[in-house]
């Protein structure tokens, strides 16, 4: 992990300062902090502008997402740090816990908060995110990711018991987050029971019983709306 | 033991009848025997050095071997090269994917020229898109109103956004094709004096005298006085003969490149409606699965969201309900329910002729009321009669739609149905009212088509009354856009306004229920094609009007904005991105035939004005183009007159109907071979999940004894 913080800390800066740009906060500390450790100089990748180097992969190779929406990630996420740790390598290599994460206002009231980072969480416990994880999150949730992945992901984050299928109890899972869990706003026995029975007619390719990624893909394929509502801007 | 799961045959019947049994560690039960199953497996593999999906920490222990073989089941999904970014795998297994691809290309040899260049030429596209899309204006606006209020509301300004691009497109044609033209050939002549006489009467646009301010702000409102012989309208230009081509050819450049736009835009949608084919049938999929609009912010929108969703589904399954109830329907029930719709659909249609009938009049009565001395001495007065047809067409556009949505819940058709009938119904109201209006303008022009007559006898047209008519059609659709604009105004100042600071200020349920506005996108876009339909029907006789309208357009798009974030709350149910994405296109190129219509018969069959614009003296204004085509060379001439031919229409006819042939038949063997392919994959689990339940029932069998 710690080799590829510094290597993603050194892409980040090496856009910076072929770049020129302004330099916002945190990230105007990250020369400074590189010149400290006299060993690193040496690897420094060349610039973007010269010859392509197949060792060296920008973020933008490996995600959705453009510079500017991956500076401005960093930005938020070292938001969510604590002070002292808000310097360039410490930034990319601590996790966040899963309440500071939700308490960004973009998945503070979403309904499926949680599932959302769950999913993305590489830590064994599932219950904290670092950046590349972040970046994942969003770089799944931007505009330009495929359908394909948005889908998957999706099955991922409506898949609560995390057991590779869409049964019947995650889909009433599903519901009543879509409808909110208090007990008016709820679906009646029946009626979810219905509806339930109706999404499974009209999904399960297979007739199991439990709606797979397969299937699941296939039905989202035809639904026009999903790609533009399976989007989370910070 | 006894109590693993048992073979049931019967559990086939029925679907979701299907008992998962889940958790049941002690034996090998079904779920767990169908999750080892290599398409699992592939399913639940996230990348190297990463635990599976569905691998709980507890299995953390033995799951090492587990790890390998679902890495091995995946391998067959790695063949096939994908970019690294497309994998739904975490970052670090990803770095790994794309450092192992990235070996195997400097393996084979891709220090050659050939993938260096291929690798540059990728990432220059990559980069040239991502400057194309910060290119687009307001894209971050754009996200942030799709963030807080939902994609139905995103894609009316984007739609916004795109009608001003087509407007921006006419504008620069506009200018370069009669605007450049008419100056290159030196200055313009002036209008004609009052002593001009022709057999077609006299014309006089020259303001005379001294003017005072108010008239001038009339004037400016009206589209005349010193407005009439300007650059706005048709009159003003000067018969040069370059100039006229021009002139003419832009409003066909114009509409085919709008044209093929529209159709560009609609395809996007049009692909995703088709593939989205027997909407019933994955109805409640698509209800539950693409519900959640996940870039909604704030508990209050989140709410309201979760309400709407909650309400829709109860809507559907009582809907599924009614539907059930409607098919047992008796007849004497079926009468009633039918007679009442008779009557409703009596009613709309009553109303719908008094709105057409009070336009038509409005428009009759504009021209004698300003003959009247009282209307002539008071400016005031002419203003209001001048707006007389625009405000009928405001008036019944704003009243008439809420008595529709009233009527629709009478009628005992099911939500969606209402929808689509008010809809229908408002769409209607919209164009239809505009047509009135060129209708009784051409009832005006050509005194009711009667050549006959005495007034058009001379001329062709009605000389004494519209000297030239089509500055004043371009004056109508002058007014017409102003006074949208205005009532726009009127509308957010007047009512949005005041509605939402009151209701601020008294507290309690009362005053959350007034003062919460929501953004109609229906009626707003059906507003934005309307005002774009006028500005294609007036942009013959008023060459500036795109430029107008793109201000206007500009000016609405901040407005809406502003009203948007500062009243109103999301829109609710009903308004999918998909159907504005497809069904508004629809009616844009619905509003551009319709626009169509009025232009192409003006410009072929009415006979143009003697004594302004550049076709004077012309027998039609269609006539200009053969004439400058006989002054072309030789061979030109010929090829232009053979594009017109039978020789060449009928191959091409005969072209496009086998191509189309071709497509459709493609298309059938395409769904049928869909269809096969479903009944293969049913076949396929059912022979899955049999042997599965056998290896179950003989490992418990075996484990009994």
């Amino acid at each position: 992990m710690g080799g590829s913080g510094s290597r993603l800390s050194k892409e980040l800066l090496a856009e910076y300062q072929v770049r020129g740009t302004r330099v916002p906060g945190e990230l105007a500390r990250g020369p400074a902090l590189r010149s400290g450790v006299p060993g690193r100089e040496a690897e420094r990748p060349r610039p973007p502008g010269g010859p392509l180097n197949p060792s060296r992969f920008a973020l933008q190779d490996l995600t959705f997402l453009t510079k500017q929406e991956i500076i401005l990630a960093h930005r938020r996420f070292c938001e969510l740090l604590p002070q002292e740790h808000r310097s360039m390598e410490e930034s990319l290599q601590i996790r966040v816990s899963l309440e500071q994460i939700l308490s960004l206002p973009e998945l503070k009231a979403n309904p499926f908060k949680e599932r959302i980072c769950k999913v993305f969480s590489t830590s064994p416990a599932r219950d904290s995110l670092s950046f590349e994880d972040f970046l994942d999150l969003l770089s799944v949730f931007s505009d330009t990711a495929t359908p394909d992945i948005k889908s998957h992901y999706a099955f991922r984050i409506f898949d609560f018991d995390d057991d590779g299928t869409l049964n019947r109890e995650d889909l009433s899972q599903l519901v009543n987050c879509l409808t909110g869990q208090g007990e008016d706003t709820r679906l009646s026995a029946s009626e979810m029971k219905q509806l339930i029975d109706n999404i499974l007619e009209e999904s399960d390719i297979d007739r199991d019983g439990t709606i797979n990624l397969s299937e699941f893909q296939h039905v989202i394929s035809r639904s026009p709306d999903f790609a533009s509502s399976f989007k989370i801007v910070l | 033991m006894e109590e693993g799961p048992t073979w049931e045959p019967e559990a086939w019947g029925s679907s979701g009848a299907w008992p998962a049994p889940r958790g049941a560690r002690t034996g090998p039960s079904l779920s767990s025997v169908l999750n080892e199953l290599p398409s699992a497996a592939t399913l639940r593999y996230r990348g190297p050095g990463v635990l599976p999906w569905g691998a709980s920490r507890e299995e953390e222990e033995d799951g090492e071997t587990n790890v390998q073989a679902v890495a091995e089941a995946a391998q067959k999904e790695l063949e096939q090269p994908v970019p690294s970014r497309e994998l739904p795998w975490p970052m670090q297994a990803r770095r790994a994917h794309r450092q192992s691809r990235a070996r195997d290309e400097v393996a084979q040899g891709s220090d050659s020229t050939k993938a260096h260049w291929a690798l540059r030429l990728r990432r220059s596209k990559e980069q040239l898109r991502e400057r194309l899309h910060t290119v687009q204006p307001w894209a971050w606006t754009l996200k942030r109103i799709g963030g807080q209020f939902g994609a139905g509301t995103e894609s009316y300004f984007s739609l916004l956004r795109f009608l001003l691009l087509l407007n921006v497109l006419a504008s620069v044609l506009k200018a370069c094709m009669t605007l450049l033209p008419t100056w290159l050939e030196g200055a313009p002549p002036g209008p004609p004096g009052p002593d001009t006489s022709s057999p077609c009467g006299f014309y006089n646009p020259g303001p005379q005298g001294l003017v005072t301010f108010p008239t001038h702000l009339f004037s400016l409102l009206s589209g005349e006085g010193f407005l009439e012989w300007s650059p706005l309208f048709y009159g003003f230009y000067p018969p040069y003969r370059h100039l006229a081509v021009a002139y003419l050819c832009s409003v066909f450049v114009i509409g085919l490149l709008h044209l093929v736009l529209i159709l560009n835009r609609s395809v996007s949608g049009l692909k995703q409606t088709l593939l989205a084919e027997s909407g019933a049938l994955t109805s409640y999929s698509h209800r539950v699965f693409s519900a959640w609009d996940f870039g909604l912010r704030g508990d209050v929108h989140v709410r309201l969201r979760q309400r709407i969703i909650l309400y829709e589904l109860q809507v559907e399954l009582e809907e599924a309900a009614v539907r059930r109830q409607a098919a047992v329907r008796t007849l004497g029930q079926q009468a009633k329910v039918w007679s009442v719709r008779l009557l409703l659909n009596l009613l709309v249609m009553a109303l719908l002729g008094a709105a057409f009938y009070g336009v038509y009049w409005a428009t009759g009565a504009t021209v004698e009321l300003q003959e009247m001395p009282l209307v002539q001495e008071m400016p005031l007065v002419k203003l209001g009669v001048d707006f007389l047809p625009s405000i009928f067409i405001s008036g019944v556009n704003f009243l008439l739609p809420p008595v529709f949505k009233l009527i629709a819940p009478l009628e005992g058709y099911t939500r969606s149905r209402q929808i689509v009938f008010i809809l229908l119904r408002t769409v209607f109201l919209r164009l239809a009212s505009l047509l009135v209006l060129l209708f009784s303008l051409w009832n005006q022009i050509t005194c009711g088509g009667n050549a006959e007559a005495e007034e058009c006898k001379a001329c062709g047209y009605n000389y004494k009354e519209l000297p030239c008519w089509e500055t004043r059609l371009g004056q109508e659709m002058y007014k017409l856009l102003l006074f949208d604009l205005l009532a726009g105004l009127a509308v957010m100042l007047l009512i949005q306004f005041p509605r939402k600071l009151l209701c601020g200020l008294c507290p309690g349920a009362l005053g959350r229920t007034v003062g919460t506005q929501e953004f109609q996108v229906p009626d707003e876009v059906l507003g934005l094609i309307y005002a774009q339909t006028v500005v294609w029907v007036g942009s013959f006789f008023c060459p500036l009007l795109p430029m107008l309208n793109t201000v206007k357009f500009l000016l609405l798009f901040y407005l809406k904005k502003f009203t948007l974030f500062f009243t109103c709350s999301p829109a609710s149910r009903t308004f999918r991105a998909s159907t504005v994405n497809f069904f508004f296109p629809l009616v844009l190129l619905l509003g551009l035939t319709i626009s169509a219509v009025p232009v192409l018969y003006s410009i072929f069959l009415i006979p143009p004005s003697k004594l302004c614009g550049p076709f004077r003296g012309q027998p039609s204004i269609w006539a200009k183009i053969p004439e400058s085509i006989s002054r072309l060379p030789r061979i030109t001439q010929n090829f232009l007159f053979f594009l017109g031919t039978q020789a060449f229409a009928v191959p091409l006819l005969l072209i496009s109907s086998l191509l189309m042939v071709y497509t459709l038949v493609l298309a059938n063997s395409y769904g049928r071979l869909i269809s096969e392919l479903k009944r293969q994959i049913e076949t396929e689990a059912q022979n899955k999940v049999f042997l599965a339940q056998r290896a179950v029932a003989l490992s418990s069998a075996n484990g009994a004894l």
